[in-house]
């Protein structure tokens, strides 16, 4: 009896805290007569998934997808090259002032957006990389790094230094030991890595809003960012951008859920 | 040759520190000295002039009030539901703990940028689902503009915040609660202490640590955060809800007065570091246990 209390509890809470996304899926299946309907119905017989092709055709949505696309995987690709590099230098050298880098990577972690856009705006339109894919791409590389660098240093140190060694008595040396040895072996958590690098850049919001001005240039966050409040009356189509946005996120945190939470609770936590 | 190997690798990584962080703090302090506009360029030397101006602005001080209210507000509302998920979840009834676990999380794992959105949706006065309600429940007239009233806008922020914010707490409580010893429990109920009684002098006790990194990592957080005020309420109406990082944009890319907002930057980085030095202080005192 209990047990069916507390069930019954948990499914409640459950549909109160999901209610805005579930409204907002709702709504993304409905055609634009219902949206914008006295009283408003959860369900109705015209649902349809006409939203989410319309978006893509009447709202720069495509566009947008193919700038998440290029801007989220290729700053993964920076990321991880640069960052296995330091990683590597972190947990297998010993050297003059390790801790204090380790540090000023750590604390660039905490960076406030808000202090450091208006200089980066104005080199990159020095430069002629402002509203590049390119831009956009350095910028999020060099937000993710410390956080990549973090993660690849613990991978790292996990491995056995006795399997380096042999490398490198077997003539290897000590790059092509990072190349043929620690790499492969630590490919789960460069794979984890990748995956979160990949969602940073893919939901980042600040530094894309402000670093592109053109459809040819600006990502899905930007999109559905800006268009509240402009496009009102396609409520239907801005649920299904922001439905299908979300979909990556959610796929990869269902598979990496156990991964995600131990690291954070070992990080932060106890 | 060999002791150089360890620079060489950190090189390109630090190449992109110094480009998102030593030179645009350097290049920030040099231009919130300069009377500088991004459309009209000039590079005037004004001094501690536009620090001035920023601390004279009323605006100023309304952000910065309105900055704090969202930080501490939304922080200990998100630690308090996140708590209570947290004590909910630890009753163990089978598999559904993990299904409830994983639904609970859900509102961290999508785009802030969403959470705005999926909120200003659920709160539109005419079409809303949850004007509907009230409005059938006879709470408010129809048409509530929550979002568009000075009095509720910046109470509707903290709301989405706290949505986004409390998975992380929940999810910290729960491995915190996991690690309390049982045995406490079990001695306290040989005392005859009641289940109120365990809750104050065991569950809570031992989650002070815990609570107290989530409090200051929670502030630091919202204090940086743009995208709820920005994607739901531009700062509006009239700046009612206006927190700094969004007034540091509208100064400087909407009045491009690039002075001012640098200026503004500069101090909101003072305060972030203060509260990143308390934060330091809290993980260095905490108890090994």
């Amino acid at each position: 009896m209990k047990k069916t209390m507390i069930i019954a509890l948990m499914a409640i809470l459950a549909l109160l805290v999901l209610l805005p996304f579930l409204w907002t899926i709702a709504t993304s299946l409905k055609p634009l007569n219902e949206v914008n309907k006295y009283p408003p119905e959860w369900v109705s017989v015209n649902m349809s998934l006409k939203p989410y092709g319309d978006m893509f055709f009447y709202l720069p949505f495509s566009r947008y997808t193919l700038n998440s696309l290029i801007v989220a995987s290729c700053s993964t690709v920076l990321t991880l090259m640069v960052g296995s590099l330091a990683a590597f230098a972190f947990a297998r050298f010993q050297f003059a002032g390790k801790n204090i880098f380790l540090l000023v990577f750590l604390l660039s972690q905490m960076l406030p957006g808000a202090s450091v856009i208006i200089p980066l705006f104005q080199l990159l339109q020095r430069i002629g990389l402002y509203d590049t894919h390119l831009g956009l791409i350095l910028v999020h590389t060099a937000l993710l790094l410390p956080f990549v660098i973090w993660l690849l240093y613990g991978f790292f140190l996990g491995i056995p230094g006795e399997v380096e060694d042999a490398a490198l008595i077997d003539g290897c040396s000590r790059m092509q030991s990072l190349w043929k040895v620690i790499l492969p072996l630590s490919l789960p958590g460069i794979g984890a890595t990748a995956l979160f690098a990949f969602l940073g850049s893919w939901n980042e919001f600040f530094f894309a809003l402000l670093l592109t001005s053109s459809d040819s240039t600006k990502t899905i966050p930007v999109g559905i960012g800006l268009f509240v409040g402009e496009y009102l009356d396609v409520w239907n189509q801005m649920s299904a951008a922001a439905v299908l946005f979300s979909v990556p996120p959610l796929i990869l945190f269902m598979l990496t859920r156990k991964t995600l939470i131990k690291g954070l609770v070992a990080g932060a936590g106890k | 040759m060999r002791k150089f190997t360890p620079y060489v690798l950190l090189f390109p990584a630090l190449l992109f520190t110094v480009f998102v962080l030593v030179y645009p703090l350097a290049q920030n302090l040099i231009n919130s000295m300069l009377n500088v506009s991004l459309i009209k360029g000039g590079n005037q030397w004004v001094g501690l002039h536009n620090y001035g101006r920023i601390f004279n602005d009323a605006l100023f001080w309304l952000a910065f009030r309105n900055t704090a209210i969202y930080a501490v507000a939304g922080t200990l509302l998100a630690l308090l539901v996140g708590l209570g998920l947290a004590l909910l979840l630890n009753v163990k009834v089978g598999r559904v703990n993990d299904i409830a676990a994983f639904l609970y999380t859900i509102p961290w794992v999508v785009s802030p940028v969403v959470a705005g959105f999926a909120w200003k949706w659920v709160l539109n006065d005419r079409f809303g689902i949850v004007n509907y309600w009230l409005t059938n429940a006879g709470i408010v007239k129809l048409g509530t503009s929550w979002l568009g009233d000075p009095h509720t806008a910046l109470l509707c922020v903290i709301v989405a915040r706290v949505w986004q914010f409390y998975p992380f707490a929940m999810v910290m409580f729960l491995a915190g609660l996991q690690t309390i010893p049982q045995e406490q429990y079990e001695a306290a109920a040989v005392d005859g202490a009641t289940t109120f009684r365990k809750f104050f002098n065991i569950t809570l006790p031992n989650l002070k640590s815990v609570s107290s990194v989530l409090l200051v990592l929670g502030v630091i957080w919202s204090f940086n955060d743009f995208n709820m005020v920005f994607v739901m309420t531009r700062g509006g109406p009239i700046n009612a809800s206006m927190v700094l990082p969004v007034l540091v944009r509208e100064l400087s890319f909407v009045h491009f007065d690039l002075g001012a907002g640098s200026a503004l930057s500069i101090v909101t980085f003072a305060l972030l570091v203060s509260l990143s030095y308390l934060y330091l202080k809290v993980i260095g005192g905490r108890d090994p246990a």
